[in-house]
Order: C-alpha cells, then structure tokens, then sequence
C-alpha cells in the first residue's frame, strides 16, 4: 500500500494529519501485542462492515439492546466470535455497553489486554476512516500484513481507576489513562487521534478553539458519550 | 439533507452550521457531508472544513475508547459538573448499568 492519497481529497488535509494517519493504516497491518497483524486488519475490516450488520441494526433500534438476540453477520467467519462482538459493540452501539456486556466478553474468553488492543485497533480505524470519508475519499486500501507474532506485553503500571479494566496508573485525565494496560494500544490511538485536538502545545487549527469545542461536544453527544 | 438544520449556534460563529456537519460526520451520512463540504467552503474556508471534520472523526473514535474503557469521569470534572450535569441530561448517557453488572 502506498501512501493514502490525501491529495486527491476534496477538502486540504494538513501534512500532519495526513501522516499520522497514514502511519496509522501501515500500523495496522503491523503485530500488536495480542493480535497478529492479519488478525488486526480483519479487526479493521470488521469494523468496516459491521454497520450493515442485520442484528446490530436490530438492537438499534431496540430500547435495550438486550432486548434483541441472534448472531452478527461477521465480515470473516475466521474471526472468532467474541471479537466480532466486541467489534460491533463498540463501532455500532458505544453509548449503551455495560459492564455486563464486558464482563460477558470475558466470560467467552476474551483476555482483558487483547479487549483493550481491540478497542484501540476499532476506535483508530474508526477515526482514520471517518476523517478519510469526510474528505470525500473513498476507504482506504488496506496494506498486506507484516509476518510476526503478538509481544504479549501488558504493562504491570495500572490501578483499578473504576474502569472495566486497570487503567494507566498515571495521567492528566482518564482518557489518556484508559489504554494503558496495552501501551503500544494507546500509542496507536493516540496517533490516530493526535492531530484532531490540543494534545500538544502546538497544536493549531484553522477553527477556533470555541469552534472546536463544539465540534467535539455534538460528536459526544451524538455517540451518547457520557465522558 | 438528512439531519435537518440545527436552530442554535450556541454563540459560537458558524455554530449552527459546525453542529449540521458535526452530526452528519459522528452519523456518516456521506451524502449529507458532501453538500455540507461544499457549504462549508464557501462558509468558512475549505481548510476550515477540513479541520472540523478532522475534529469530529478524532472525537467520533475517542468517544468509542472512553465507552469500551468504562472509564470514570475525571474527579475535578465530576466535582466541577456536578450541578451542570442533571440540567444538560448528560447524566442519562451514564446509567447505574454502565458500570454494575448487577444493575445490568
């Protein structure tokens, strides 16, 4: 895969932007901790596909999703499905899971560190894919993965911070505390998420920083995002 | 459009229209995002766009970190929010359910 074509974008993308994003793609493809890099781009393409899931779809629009049971219409039928699960829950239906949903997760054998990498692969194509589409792109090739197996590492620098799992035991806000337990996950999302806020002293856009608050408070909203 | 125009702009400039984009990218609805892209070219600035769009994709994938995470509200927001939060109804994006299983 070669570079994403920001230029052919409708709208300018910064060169910031541009790379951090892009590093992001060839990230995927790379081995995490937990997952290989084959498994995080099928993470990635399940996430792609799971908004046409029929059962997602259903639980939707149900006042609990709870309320609805059946299977999710995976992208892969290799991908096992508590990881498809997890996937869709968190792409389609963030605002409403519950510490039960979690707990059920780990009850079907899903580890607490493989959960977070997850999250962190989700969530980054979630954000690198929005933006990619709202310049008006089509989604972006994804590259082939490298060959390796996971590290396994998992930092022991946590505390149970209220969290459904250890948090980084150190941090100005919660948020930039919550990957912590996968440190090479929260490195990953926060370069795919680094340039869309003031995450450093320089960071500077072309709308003003009221302009961006409001931007950030309807997307919380929109996604029922109590944080 | 899809998401219809948003009334208040909540003193910000061009707040009604960031709001109007801001839905329509957390939403992807792609065909409203094209006509508010050319809208907002003209509105702002492209580079503009561009940047408000990059905000609401950051923020529509770290708000699906902080609810995967279950994290806690930090203790100085929670402190400094706590009148704030029943008048807004955020407290309703924070049911007993998110996190006690038993509440569940």
């Amino acid at each position: 895969m070669g570079a994403v074509n920001y230029a052919a974008a409708a709208l300018p993308v910064a060169e910031t932007t541009a790379a951090a994003h892009h590093a992001t793609y060839k990230a995927f493809a790379q081995p995490g901790a937990w997952w290989s890099g084959a498994d995080r781009l099928a993470l990635v393409r399940e996430t792609r596909a799971a908004p046409d899931c029929p059962l997602c779809k259903a639980k939707a629009e149900a006042l609990s999703p709870d309320a609805v049971q059946g299977e999710h219409t995976a992208y892969s039928a290799e991908t096992p499905p508590v990881a498809v699960e997890a996937v869709h829950g968190i792409r389609n239906d963030s605002g409403r899971l519950s510490r039960r949903w979690f707990d059920n997760l780990m009850d079907m054998g899903l580890q607490a560190e493989a959960y977070v990498e997850l999250a962190s692969v989700v969530a980054s194509s979630v954000v690198v894919d929005t933006f990619a589409q709202g310049v008006g792109l089509e989604l972006p090739e994804l590259p082939p993965p490298a060959l390796g197996a996971p590290t396994f590492e998992a930092s022991a620098d946590v505390v149970d911070g209220g969290a459904w799992v250890p948090i980084a035991r150190e941090g100005h806000a919660n948020i930039l505390r919550s990957l912590g337990l996968v440190p090479t996950a929260s490195t990953l999302f926060f370069g795919a998420f680094g340039t869309s806020y003031f995450m450093r002293p320089n960071a500077r856009f072309a709308i003003g920083r009221r302009q961006v608050e409001l931007v950030a408070s309807k997307v919380s909203a929109v996604n029922e995002c109590f944080y | 459009m899809v998401t219809g125009r948003s009334e208040g702009d909540g003193g910000v400039p061009h707040g009604a229209f960031l709001l109007d984009l801001a839905g329509a990218v957390a939403r992807w609805q792609w065909d409203a995002v094209a006509e508010l892209r050319e809208e907002g070219k003209a509105r702002l600035g492209a580079q503009e766009t561009s940047d408000a769009i990059l905000v609401a994709a950051g923020f529509n994938g770290i708000t699906r970190v902080a609810d995967a995470i279950g994290i806690r509200l930090d203790a100085r927001t929670d402190a400094a929010s706590v009148d704030l939060r029943p008048q807004i109804g955020i407290d309703a994006f924070a049911p007993a359910s998110k996190w006690s299983a038993a509440a569940g």
